[in-house]
């Protein structure tokens, strides 16, 4: 009979709560869409980067995350259906998968494997990513719904930081005020509600104290050995951020997640075991084949200790949000534009991030994983790890395959390629006596 | 004591024998095909019968190339990037760039002085303006793959291939057939599109002399020439640069046996 191990770990009475927990919400996230699809009633679709869930939970109007539901497609191996009959309706192969997923979806009576998914009663998107308009401009052609775009200006300085006290960061919040408030109009006029500011303050409150608690599980992982990955548990984390953003069971959730990560770094249990390279993700996840891309790195004992998924999929929830409640509609203002700035500029500045993420993580290698359907998140990549290599000494691995297309998965290449990257991890270490 | 390295590539499987002292006793070469695993073993034989030993003698057997998982009397595998950059230095001591063109890989490897991985660029998975893509030449032109190098050389006008893919190679060829161009100078053609995009992942990785060029092409004079030409250096090729990923192989083989080394520095099971 053939050997099998098990990892001898000291036992952990908090082991599996947040999974569970996040099982049970994102659960429930299905159950509420599947409910507004029979009943179609009233759902906005928005996304990832800058949901703007701060108005619309203070409208009660239920969130549907369009790029969330298409991954999911991937992860239970049914994407390439949707991204089919989208390419059949003329989609071309070389567009986001997530659109096409979500126009097969469309397109094929709305039935996704996880419930019914609703069609949207109105659109939020921001200018954050240049396919979110285009993709809004899809459902409005095809149940003539509302579309709400925020206009955020770019930053025109160097590097992520604003410059506060700026007049052009004044103008820019006033810019972006007018806007939110555009919003607030609308979400009266298509719900029949007044507005409740202080409604809102107990949301951006929430979300106050969730960004305190997501940046706090964010910093286990400078632990070593790092109690989890950054791939695989930090998309729970981050879906969970979207969906609940500024609900307090999305902050009690937090609290379950960083209660676990606490024991686990209490007793010294690390994600992988034993740990024995520190890896930084740059780049999207590979849903068609997520646990075999993960696999790859902890084939060697690598664990992803951070992750810029990580960052700007989580709405910026990361860079530390504090809401200023006795101005709530202008602080809204200021903390998007502030908060946008990495995913807005990342193509410019995001090597200067890496390097920070380097010396505070005490990273031995970067993964950057090229989307071949996301110009958007691929763009620059190999330019950061070579910027990276050059002034940080850090090594990189440049790999590409795709979100939810598995057609673009070659995993002979691809473990050719991490298997190299990590026989010159090891004879690095060699070398220096490590 | 002898180690040996099996290199199971896309198009060819290689096989050397090698001595403690370096010695290489034998070399084993023979097509892939679909049967990785029998190719591996045919590669190894032709290496070993060219020694007076037999497979007991050969104390560690490292494979390499996709089908390094296949090689089911190996002892270990390590990726053909690190093989070829430890071959190229033990061949040639001062490279320091290595650009490997393998059948339906493009590799370009940067390494330390005593073969060590610092960075490497490879061609994205299609196989466009690899090893390949002379194939198709052939196919296309029936001529046997040894003659497109000294034909090339002969080429007046090379025309400009405005494709690298495999796929649309054929097409291009009897294209420029069709519009009366000389074969030779479509054979140029071909050679200076494949170069051309190689020297752009090796530019990426940084040309830092000695450059070393190895696997299977190396064996084409007119593409050594053009590599040569821009990369603004005379490469290094030898005979052995065919069996450049095999060598490397034998020499982590050997690391193993002196030193134990490869517990810590190989791939895990």
């Amino acid at each position: 009979m053939k050997e099998h191990r098990v990892a001898i770990r000291p036992p952990l009475e908090r082991a599996g709560d947040t999974r569970g927990e996040s099982r049970r919400l994102m659960d429930r996230w299905w159950t509420e869409l599947d409910a507004a699809a029979e009943e179609d009633s009233l759902v906005a679709n928005v996304f990832v980067m800058g949901s703007l869930a701060e108005i619309l939970n203070t409208f009660d109007i239920p969130m549907s995350f369009p790029e969330i539901a298409s991954l999911q497609t991937a992860v239970k191996g049914k994407a390439m259906d949707y991204l089919l009959a989208a390419e059949d309706a003329g989609y071309s192969p070389d567009i986001c998968g997530y659109v096409k997923v979500d126009v097969g979806l469309h397109l094929t009576g709305r039935q996704h494997p996880l419930g019914r998914y609703p069609k949207p009663g109105m659109v939020v998107a921001t200018n954050m990513c240049n396919t979110y308009i285009k993709w809004s401009e899809i459902w409005e052609r095809q149940y003539e719904c509302p579309v709400f775009v925020l206009d955020l200006p770019g930053w025109r300085g160097t590097g992520f930081a604003y410059d506060m006290g700026s007049e052009t960061f004044k103008n820019d919040v006033k810019f972006v005020e007018g806007q939110l408030r555009e919003l607030i109009a609308l979400c009266e006029e298509v719900t029949g509600k007044t507005f409740d500011i202080d409604k809102l303050r107990e949301i951006l409150d929430n979300v106050n104290r969730m960004s305190e608690l997501y940046r706090a599980i964010l910093a286990t992982n400078k632990h070593r050995p790092a109690p989890f990955n950054a791939l695989t548990e930090g998309i729970n984390y981050m879906g969970i951020a979207n969906i609940l953003r500024g609900r307090e069971d999305g902050v009690r959730f937090m609290e379950t997640a960083l209660a676990e990560l606490d024991e686990r770094i209490d007793k010294g249990v690390g994600a992988v075991s034993p740990e024995q390279f520190r890896l930084l993700l740059v780049g999207t996840a590979c849903y068609t084949n997520f646990r075999d891309f993960v696999g790859l790195f902890e084939q060697w004992n690598g664990v992803f200790v951070a992750s810029e998924y990580m960052s700007y999929a989580g709405g910026g929830i990361d860079r530390g949000v504090h809401y200023d409640l006795s101005r709530p509609v202008e602080s809204l203002a200021e903390q998007i534009l502030i908060t946008a700035q990495p995913s807005m500029s990342g193509i410019f500045f995001s090597h200067e991030w890496q390097a920070n993420v380097v010396r505070d993580y005490a990273i031995d290698g970067i993964a950057y994983h090229g989307v071949k359907s996301c110009r958007t998140t691929s763009a620059g990549l190999p330019d950061a790890r070579e910027w990276l290599m050059r002034n940080e000494d850090i090594p990189g691995l440049f790999i590409q395959s795709d979100l939810v297309d598995s057609r673009l998965w070659a995993e002979a290449q691809l473990k050719n390629r991490v298997d190299a990257f990590f026989e010159a991890l090891q004879s690095r270490r060699v070398q220096v006596g490590a | 004591m002898l180690v040996a390295g099996v290199d199971v590539g896309s198009t060819q499987t290689k096989a050397v024998i090698m001595s403690d002292r370096h010695e290489m006793l034998g070399h084993g070469l023979c097509p892939t095909g679909a049967k990785l695993d029998e190719a591996g073993q045919t590669a190894f034989n032709l290496a070993l019968a060219e020694t007076p030993y037999s497979e007991t003698n050969v104390a560690f057997v490292v494979g390499t190339g996709y089908g390094r998982f296949r090689i089911q009397f190996g002892d270990a595998q390590v990726t053909e990037i690190s093989c070829h950059g430890r071959g190229a230095v033990h061949l040639f001591p001062n490279t320091r760039s290595v650009l490997d063109i393998g059948g339906q890989d493009t590799k370009a490897i940067k390494v330390g002085t005593d073969g060590q991985v610092i960075d490497f660029n490879m061609n994205d998975k299609c196989a466009a303006g690899t090893g390949r893509f002379l194939g198709a030449a052939s196919d296309a032109l029936e001529m046997p793959l040894g003659e497109l190098g000294p034909l090339a050389q002969t080429a007046k006008n090379p025309v400009k291939m405005t494709t690298t893919c495999t796929v649309f190679a054929e097409s291009e060829i009897l294209g420029w057939l069709a519009k009366g161009r000389r074969i030779e100078d479509v054979v140029m053609g071909v050679h200076v599109a494949i170069a051309s995009r190689s020297m752009s992942l090796l530019r990426r990785a940084g040309i830092e002399p000695e450059v070393t060029f190895t696997g299977g092409v190396t064996r084409n004079s007119a593409m050594v020439e053009l590599i040569s030409e821009m990369a603004g250096v005379q490469v290094n090729t030898s005979e052995e640069s065919h069996y450049c990923g095999a060598i490397g192989a034998a020499l982590y083989a050997l690391d193993q046996v002196r030193t134990g080394a490869f517990a810590e520095r190989g791939a895990p099971a």
